[in-house]
């Protein structure tokens, strides 16, 4: 279906693309304001002793020589190591220990979303100028209105404040001791066969998942709703509708299946907004994820932390991206050309 | 002088009929969620600009210990807590006052006047820098193309917040709030950008260009008065959905620390410092005020960006039978 020369055109492309990421962020962090030296030295440290720092990272060699270097420790994921957050840790090392809890999150929030999303779309574009899609509608522009660190106080408010049935923070309740497999808590916790402690880790994740898949939901389900009204004016519907289909199959079989396409996109380029939205849920929810991490790094000004995150964010982002793109192209072969 | 006054009104009637017989206009004007978005802006100015004169700054964003009373509730809950309390006590302080005895109302409502100044400020500067590259990028084509959107790509590749996150950290922290503006216009120019070079793809297609090069007008000539009046449509639609979005995101770089500065009662940061300290010790009206303001705005943005878009595209009108 996919024609191999596609997928390998779309792969050559991203090296510009990732080429413009890495110098970007190398421009952005040599702009800022700072001496990396001046962190790692401390702020007490002598005049010579912070010089002598620069020359060990070789912040004084031409600016060249360290974008040069720069580059080509990327291509081998090479991003030293911390200066501050976790001193002496390789960069690598960090992100590999928080990427599983943040993508976790953003995995579920999105499921969510789709779950959620996808109907509700469809009722709203079946029922289109009904109370029904009205509310809908309203529904969802509410939910993309509404900022995440404002609808997770409010969640954290109601059910944790006010019914507490639900923890405010945190991954899990502390008395569990969970051994790190995967990183994923809740895969973890069965992996080792601990009910109870993933009952808690669940508990600790609906709130944050829930304040990021109801954005999702609210995107997914206007897509939905906009693509099917698209699809439903299409003459192979109306000719499925003359052979005598009934109304439900031709929505379903013909009508939800092209309807999709262009929400399957949504859903890919969305997951950077997810990712986007990590760093808020994060900060409001306790949770040491990529997203607090970021936040916390540029605040301290480390900046091989700082490099290697929005790398790895950009990273991830263009590599959804590229998946949605193959995915378009199998759903729909008239992309290629 | 009575000239003048004529002159003027004949061009504002001609305006105004202009207006009237306009389908676009009519047609966003009986979709009756795009009216409420333009009543909740239309409030939510007013609010701003009332704030702006009425309500001393400095009073808002230093300590009001003494001058007001410390630590009390909103006036719906006063009358929960202590049903008896005297009603006339609440007047003043509806939203109640927050840790440093600050009331609450004012610093909500003069957050209005913030948000919408440096979102305006935000969408402003970015369209105009979208509008000129991507004009540029579609007449020019070629190479200027090539360079302007290849560069564009790049800042697409970010998530946006996450850019605009490492795009403060390049400007100096005593800028406040305007940190935040030159990062995320940053961030939005390319989306502009991309919208208008498509536009002004589909108008350069249109045979009066050629007419009006062939009669010997100047490149400057055919982009000003010709290419940039055709593609507005698709600018303003993407201006007030981005509208929407320039608020949320101030204020998010504000919750995270790196925008206004500390004091400025700015909806962010309210949130901030009320979701830090006062949720888990049951001083919820330090957060929601705020939120509920900023949420209120950013959905008026984006019920009148959305009946905007309704309006332009007239096949989503039409009913699925």
């Amino acid at each position: 279906m996919i024609s191999k020369r596609f997928v390998i055109k779309r792969l050559l492309l991203l090296i510009p693309v990732l080429l413009g990421v890495a110098t970007f962020v190398f421009a952005i962090l040599h702009l800022s304001p700072g001496n990396p030296a001046r962190v790692i030295a401390g702020q007490r440290a002598s005049e010579e002793f912070v010089q002598q720092v620069e020359r060990e990272l070789g912040l004084d060699d031409p600016i060249w020589v360290q974008y040069g270097r720069f580059l080509f420790d990327a291509i081998q994921l090479e991003f030293g190591q911390s200066y501050s957050i976790q001193k002496g840790t390789p960069v690598t090392q960090v992100l590999s220990d928080r990427l599983p809890v943040t993508l976790e999150m953003a995995i579920y929030g999105q499921i969510l979303g789709i779950l959620f999303g996808i109907p509700l779309g469809i009722i709203s574009a079946v029922k289109q100028n009904t109370a029904t899609d009205h509310l809908t509608r309203v529904g969802a522009l509410t939910g993309i209105s509404v900022p995440i660190f404002w609808s997770g106080p409010l969640l954290i408010l109601f059910f944790a404040q006010f019914l507490g049935v639900l923890p405010t923070s945190g991954r899990i309740a502390t008395e569990y001791s969970v051994q790190t497999i995967t990183g994923i808590i809740t895969v973890d916790t069965l992996l080792v066969g601990d009910v109870d402690a993933f009952v808690s880790a669940a508990r600790h994740l609906l709130l944050p998942s829930l304040v990021l898949g109801i954005y999702q939901m609210a995107l997914i389900s206007r897509m939905m709703r906009s693509s099917m009204l698209e699809v439903v004016r299409q003459d192979y519907m109306r000719t499925a509708r003359a052979k005598g289909q009934g109304v439900k199959i031709t929505t379903l079989k013909h009508g939800f299946r092209n309807a999709l396409i262009p929400v399957i996109t949504v859903i890919g380029i969305q997951f950077g907004t997810l990712l986007g939205g990590a760093v808020l849920t994060e900060t409001v929810f306790g949770i040491s994820g990529i997203g607090t991490l970021l936040v916390s790094a540029i605040r301290v000004g480390d900046y091989p932390v700082v490099q290697g995150t929005v790398l790895l964010f950009a990273f991830l982002f263009t590599l959804v991206n590229l998946g949605v793109d193959i995915t378009y192209s199998y759903l729909d072969p008239r992309i290629e050309q | 002088m009575s000239t003048e006054t004529q002159s003027e009104d004949v061009t504002s009637r001609g305006f105004v009929e202009r207006l009237r017989a306009s389908p676009f206009l009519s047609e966003l004007l009986s979709n009756r969620l795009a009216v409420v978005g333009l009543a909740i802006i239309g409030g939510m100015v007013v609010t701003a600009v009332a704030s702006r004169l009425l309500l001393d700054a400095g009073a808002l964003s230093s300590s009001q210990f003494g001058t007001n009373p410390s630590l009390q509730g909103p006036c719906g809950e006063r009358a929960i807590v202590d049903i008896f309390a005297s009603a006339g006590s609440c007047g003043s302080y509806p939203f109640g006052t927050d840790v440093q005895a600050r009331n609450i109302f004012h610093r909500t409502m003069y957050g209005a006047w913030l948000a919408l100044k440096y979102g305006t400020i935000t969408v402003g500067a970015s369209t105009v820098l979208g509008v000129g590259l991507g004009t540029l990028a579609a007449y020019y084509g070629d190479v200027t193309d090539n360079v302007i959107m290849r560069s564009m790509d790049v800042l697409l590749a970010f998530p946006a917040l996450l850019l605009a996150l490492a795009l403060v950290a390049i400007f100096p922290e005593d800028w406040g709030l305007w940190r935040a503006v030159a990062a995320l216009t940053l961030v939005y120019t390319p989306r502009f950008a991309r919208v208008v070079r498509g536009a002004a793809l589909k108008v350069l297609e249109d045979e009066y260009i050629d007419a009006t090069v062939a009669l010997g007008a100047k490149d400057p000539r055919v982009l000003v008065r010709h290419i940039l009046p055709n593609s507005l449509a698709p600018i303003t639609v993407q201006s007030t959905l981005n509208f929407g979005l320039a608020i949320i995101d101030l204020a998010a770089l504000s919750f995270l620390g790196f925008g206004a500065s500390v004091g400025t009662p700015s909806w962010g940061l309210m949130l901030s410092n009320g979701v830090e300290q006062g949720l888990l010790t049951g001083q919820w009206w330090w957060s929601f005020f705020p939120g509920l303001f900023l949420a209120v705005t950013v959905l008026g943005f984006n019920l009148l960006g959305d009946g905007m878009r309704d309006a332009l595209d007239p096949r989503m009108r039409e009913t699925v039978d």
